[in-house]
């Protein structure tokens, strides 16, 4: 047995990879995750709007109780903005509350209208809670998701999860794949350019994909009720262009992997922290900002702000254009570079001058 | 006569190693080249580099008379050491793939052994049946360019005679072939060989021009066993053939000598070497010009 231990540390030792999986990844999770992992939002950002808006704000200020779960972030006070105005900067997502004031408000007996967005779930909790603590004193409506269900807010996200996981696994396996048995050299010997071999191998996972987006997605309506009220083809265009991104990481996951164990393993890699950090689970208002810019380099924390935007909030364009924009740059990047690496695998090779 | 492929002083360096030095050689439209040598040689490099799927350090190659570009892969076929075939499909899938792919257009029928697993995944059928398959891929659209990596290992004997005919047959239609081996008896088909070891190519011309400067003592005796054991102690490279010792590239008064002070009385008479004497002594050579 002790022959077998010493040749397995020895097998170990030459397969670096691994030995950064066990020993520098453990280290790595704890830190970013251990930061990360926080469903408290503790500050909320609100809207005040209608004529009395001005006195609320001086109220709000004096009444909120120092122990409240959540401080207020005044981000805009507008005593001529409309209730419809509010409604919108909810949608948009530029304020988790909105107070409706005087001639805003929407109650009979003049006392403020509080609307809190149900898509963000951790902070309409924190909202619900501190609006209970005022009691009688407003009104108050959960806009979007009204019963707080976690499955309108996860699903949407889900369906990102999947096309991340479709994108990067099943792709970098099945280019890996090809490296593998030597058919990717017999390729490049072939009448093929590079482009062809590469759009002609993602293709159909692009295809399968937008067929199980359309699946999931529906499913999701259908099993969890989870409502659907924007703009289908923002959606669609949002998502094939997040579909682009994540098959790009697996041709790039791919172009750097030599066996289907390597390409899993790296893939995993870059699944955990798009899991963990994109958003969909821990809120990226409650992360500590040093883990938080990581949330905003990966893919998927853009395509649930989309997700959740079109389908939740009945979102439009005016509202998701960053997040689709940003998702185009990624995709473009991303793809660029992976179909580059790729490239220069089969294309013929350029003689040193 | 034109060119299909050359090399011109090609060298390739991976890092520290280098895997070839200055290698030339071409291929002509008809002819048959054999590239031999013993594993890491340096043959499939040279071949990746001739077929532009590795830059060469330094030194020019030529495909169809330019730079090794995309054009030219419509007009070359390529069986790799590792066929390159698509296991998960059948042996009529990777066939139309092929097809397709290269836009061939009379394609010549399955061989009756392929046609009879037509529908069997790749995978599934005998390596001798995937090498013919990897073959009637490469040759289905008829290129001016055949190059094989060791194309009948781990293929049996009459599946290997099969395979060359097909070779010969190519090359009679005025297809130039080159390949890469280290079996003997299969360098002994090339009409040209080029022999590499330890990236360099030590030998080059005929069988004929090879083996031609290389001669070996051979010893007929009653007592054959000791005369064999009386020249290995004596460190000469003998090899027992039969009954008979062979000693390449040793003059037969040397051999004569030791078996005189072993006291083992045999004839020692003088022939041309074989390839495979020749190769060993070139072989031999090289180390030790490599450890000087």
């Amino acid at each position: 047995m002790r022959a077998m231990i010493v040749k397995e540390f020895r097998e170990l030792r030459r397969d670096r990879r691994t030995v950064a999986m066990l020993v520098a990844l453990p280290l790595l999770m704890l830190v970013i995750f251990g930061y990360a992992a926080n469903f408290t939002v503790d500050e909320l950002k609100v809207a005040v709007v209608g004529d009395q808006a001005e006195q609320a704000e001086q109220q709000i200020t004096e009444q909120i109780p120092a122990d409240a779960p959540a401080t207020l972030d005044l981000v805009d006070v507008d005593p001529d903005a409309t209730a419809a105005d509010a409604r919108d900067q909810l949608q948009d997502d530029h304020v988790d509350l909105a107070i409706l004031t005087g001639e805003a408000t929407e109650t009979d007996d003049g006392r403020p209208t509080v609307l809190i967005d149900g898509s963000n779930l951790f902070a309409a909790q924190s909202a619900s809670v501190l609006v209970a603590q005022l009691g009688d004193r407003v009104d108050s409506e959960i806009l979007y998701n009204p019963d707080l269900e976690t499955s309108w807010v996860m699903v949407p996200a889900i369906i990102g999860l999947i096309l991340t996981f479709i994108g990067t696994i099943i792709t970098s396996i099945g280019l890996v794949r090809e490296r593998e048995a030597g058919t990717l050299e017999q390729l490049a010997v072939m009448p093929l350019s590079p482009t062809s071999v590469v759009l002609g191998k993602i293709t159909p996972y692009f295809l399968l994909a937008c067929f199980d987006m359309v699946l999931v997605t529906l499913l999701g309506v259908w099993l969890f009720g989870v409502p659907f009220n924007g703009s289908v083809l923002l959606f669609a265009v949002g998502a094939a262009i997040f579909l682009f991104a994540v098959l790009g990481i697996g041709v790039l996951i791919s172009t750097v992997s030599q066996t289907t164990g390597q390409a899993v393993q790296v893939a995993l890699m870059t699944m955990l922290p798009q899991i963990l950090l994109s958003g969909m689970i821990f809120p990226l208002d409650a992360m500590a900002a040093g883990v938080r810019w990581i949330g905003y380099v990966l893919p998927l924390t853009w395509f649930v702000e989309l997700s959740q935007g079109v389908m939740l909030r009945g979102a439009g364009w005016d509202s998701l254009w960053l997040p689709v924009a940003i998702l185009a740059v990624m995709a473009t990047v991303v793809f660029g570079v992976a179909v580059l690496r790729l490239r220069r695998d089969i294309a013929p090779a350029k003689a040193a001058r | 006569m034109t060119t299909l492929v050359a090399a011109d002083g090609v060298t390739k360096q991976f890092g520290a190693f280098t895997a070839v030095t200055d290698v030339s050689l071409s291929v002509a439209p008809g002819e048959i080249v054999g590239l031999l040598g013993s594993n890491g040689a340096g043959k499939t490099t040279l071949l990746r580099m001739l077929l532009g799927l590795e830059a060469a350090t330094s030194g020019h190659v030529e495909v169809f008379g330019e730079a090794p570009a995309d054009s030219d892969r419509h007009a070359l076929g390529y069986v790799p050491q590792g066929l390159g075939l698509s296991q998960a499909l059948s042996v009529r899938q990777n066939v139309e793939f092929v097809t397709a792919t290269f836009s061939a257009r009379s394609v010549p029928d399955l061989p009756p052994a392929l046609a009879a697993v037509a529908d069997e995944p790749v995978g599934r059928i005998g390596l001798g049946r995937q090498r013919q398959l990897a073959f009637h891929c490469a040759l289905l659209h008829s290129p001016r360019l055949l190059v094989l990596d060791e194309p009948t290992s781990g293929v049996d004997p009459l599946a290997r005679a099969r395979l060359w005919d097909t070779i010969h047959a190519q090359a009679d239609a005025g297809t130039g072939v080159l390949v890469t081996t280290h079996y003997m008896q299969e360098a002994e088909q090339c009409d040209r060989l080029v022999i590499m070891s330890r990236g360099r190519a030590v030998a080059r011309g005929t069988v004929e021009d090879i083996t031609a400067s290389t001669r070996t003592a051979v010893v007929h005796a009653e007592d054959w066993a000791a005369a064999f054991a009386a020249l290995d102690d004596a460190g000469l490279p003998v090899v027992l053939t039969g009954r008979t010792s062979r000693a390449a590239g040793t003059e037969p008064d040397v051999v004569r000598r030791v078996l005189e002070e072993a006291a083992v009385p045999a004839e020692v008479t003088e022939q041309p070497a074989t390839l495979e004497e020749t190769m060993v002594l070139i072989e031999q050579e090289a180390r030790a010009g490599g450890h000087r």
